[in-house]
């Protein structure tokens, strides 16, 4: 498949993020440039304060640029209010943090129907979408369990799950082997990898090469600007 | 989405059950003060409608003083000078404005089938070591017993021959004759009321409606009301009882009985002519304003639970910050945090709100087995305390609501 022929999933021309406050003004993003296609497997690297995670919550839409063109599946970001954020959020990402932010209260799979709980979507769908993602990470076994009582591998499981429940767009993950042992890590990346050549697009924020290593795409990050794209065949 | 904001709501409850406790407990104590006081007030309310009922039937009275109350007159075009529910306790309490020939006169009114003057005497009672000043003491005539149809567990009423000749007997109450002699024969025995010998020659049944609200009571003396006179040394009249033959009638004999005393008073309606109804309205408005008042106060102690939940909600709201950041983070809109947290606070409020209700209930069994009182809970009562602790936790949850919801993803998410 050629490149032309990929759907754009994120579109960013000249994004820039300015911080102005009392602290003074701060460019965390300066004349960003991006794209990412429908099943790519990108990862974007840099050493900490070069801006990488303000990149990552503005694909989030956990935050606006402040400059530039982001275009979300062909959806202009600069215009939406926090609702309609909040409301593509939902449909279009699925975020896997570095220390897996599960509800406590809730069990597994209670913690993987809480994006479909806010999307609105019908009980029998919810039932059927949760023992559809919990087999895709090998936990089919563990809906009723407490993310007390897991291990830190399977408990990223379950927030994997969790990202997949709405089927989004792209799947946003913030150093998602940092809390993991190597071994474990590498479970975790596999099962990305896997995810990716069902056709997940996936999103890797990391400072540790050897997860940069799973990507086609790395996306290096320094003093708010892209440093180079590297495709990796 | 309200129905998994209800499930999201009992899981936190749940998972802080102390505190969710203390947080109620305001609610609790609130609706429970609220319920008791009402309900007391309606059982004291509902005692004295029977007990002024089993007074007898078709009865009116009348006394001395003005004592308004009566819409039934105001409906009859009557004229009143005081308005409705009004109430002159000097009146009621001053020398009396009856006198024997009003109770001749409505003797001859229309439909009037018995008439009872009564007079009060205070003394004490004595029998041979005992001394008791708790009895009330009642001079009458025989038709009183016709009207109150009293039923003696030994003798009889004293009979006109012996009002006529200002006997010295007494009937005595079931508490007087318990008190005076425990379970003694009580019949001819003498006890001394104001320094003279009475000869007992009745004891009545103890009132199956309970003591002591209405004057009822059964810790009660029965005179002569001519020996009363003549031991009182006056012959006024305290109250005239009298019953109409027929409850059609009652509202025209009122009438009747008001334009002739009045002739008798020289124009002056110093007097009230009372149906039970009036008595009952008069009672009622005393008892409701009290009830009004003590109800007020309760509502402090809701007003301050709601205060508490309020308090809670915030610092339940700052702890959850990063819960809030999550649940951003996965799709919820500020509305859907909004209608958690406000759903969370109102849960806890009328959950307070049902342990109140419980506990009152509870509460009301107590009085009734101490206090004698049966509390009437009403369906009214419930569903206020209901809607009260529901209103409590709308308006005191919003402001916690409000903060949850405007918390922005990425600090809730960085904090711990």
């Amino acid at each position: 498949m050629s490149k032309n022929s990929k759907k754009t999933v994120i579109y960013m021309k000249s994004v820039g993020k300015r911080f102005d406050d009392e602290a003074g003004v701060l460019d965390a993003l300066k004349d960003v440039n991006l794209e990412i296609y429908a099943g790519d497997f990108v990862a974007i690297m840099g050493p900490s304060g070069s801006g990488k995670s303000t990149l990552m919550n503005i694909i989030g839409l956990l935050d606006k640029s402040t400059s530039g063109v982001f275009m979300l599946d062909d959806v202009d970001i600069a215009s939406l209010s926090q609702k309609q954020l909040a409301v593509l959020r939902r449909d279009k990402i699925g975020f896997v943090f570095q220390n897996f932010n599960l509800l406590p209260r809730l069990n597994v799979a209670q913690n993987v129907e809480l994006p479909m709980v806010y999307a609105k979507k019908s009980k029998s769908e919810r039932k059927q979408k949760i023992a559809e993602v919990l087999k895709k990470v090998g936990l089919e076994d563990k809906a009723k369990s407490r993310s007390n009582r897991m291990s830190g591998g399977q408990v990223q499981r379950v927030a994997i799950a969790r990202a997949l429940t709405n089927d989004p767009s792209l799947i946003l993950a913030d150093e998602p082997t940092g809390n993991l042992d190597t071994k474990t890590g590498i479970e975790i990346m596999n099962l990305l990898r896997d995810l990716n050549k069902q056709g997940v697009t996936i999103v890797v924020v990391t400072h540790n090469p050897e997860v940069g290593d799973y990507a086609n795409k790395i996306v290096m990050v320094r003093d708010g600007l892209l440093h180079k794209t590297k495709a990796v065949s | 989405m309200i129905f998994q904001n209800i499930k999201m709501a009992l899981i936190s409850i749940k998972s802080a059950k102390m505190r969710s406790f203390l947080t109620m407990l305001g609610i609790i104590i609130g609706v429970f003060a609220v319920l008791v006081m009402i309900g007391i007030g309606d059982g004291v309310k509902a005692q004295v409608t029977s007990q002024v009922s089993s007074l007898g039937t078709n009865l009116l009275q009348v006394t001395s003083g003005q004592i308004g109350g009566s819409s039934s007159n105001a409906k009859n075009g009557q004229q009143q000078k005081s308005s409705g529910g009004s109430f002159n306790f000097a009146s009621s309490i001053g020398a009396s404005t009856l006198t024997t020939q009003d109770v001749a006169t409505i003797e001859q009114t229309k439909n009037v089938s018995a008439v009872a003057p009564i007079n009060v005497l205070s003394s004490v009672v004595a029998y041979d070591q005992l001394t008791t000043s708790s009895p009330f003491i009642l001079g009458t005539t025989p038709n009183y017993s016709d009207i109150r149809q009293l039923k003696f567990q030994n003798g009889r009423f004293f009979s006109d021959n012996e009002n006529n000749s200002v006997a010295k007997v007494v009937v005595i109450g079931a508490d007087t004759k318990q008190n005076l002699f425990a379970d003694g024969d009580a019949i001819d025995k003498q006890i001394i009321i104001r320094g003279q010998k009475f000869t007992i020659v009745g004891v009545v049944n103890k009132s199956d409606v309970g003591s002591g609200i209405g004057g009822t009571s059964d810790d009660i003396i029965y005179l002569p009301i001519n020996t009363v006179d003549k031991l009182a040394g006056s012959n006024q009249v305290f109250r005239i009882v009298v019953q109409v033959n027929k409850a059609e009638n009652i509202s025209s004999a009122q009438n009747q009985i008001k334009a002739e005393l009045k002739k008798n008073h020289g124009g002056q309606e110093d007097f009230s002519v009372l149906t039970q109804e009036d008595l009952l309205s008069t009672f009622n408005t005393i008892l409701d304003l009290l009830t009004t008042f003590v109800v007020a106060i309760a509502s402090i102690s809701l007003l301050v639970g709601g205060i508490g939940i309020m308090n809670i909600m915030l610092v339940t709201v700052s702890e959850r910050t990063r819960e809030i950041g999550i649940r951003k983070a996965i799709g919820a809109t500020s509305g859907n945090i909004l209608s958690q947290f406000l759903i969370e606070a109102i849960i806890l409020s009328v959950l307070g709100g049902l342990l109140g209700l419980g506990l009152s209930y509870l509460a009301g069994l107590l009085v009734k087995k101490f206090a004698g009182i049966t509390p009437v809970f009403s369906l009214k009562a419930l569903v206020l305390a209901l809607g009260v602790s529901l209103i409590v936790g709308v308006v005191f949850g919003v402001a916690p609501a409000i903060k949850a919801a405007r918390k922005r993803p990425i600090q809730a998410l960085k904090s711990l």
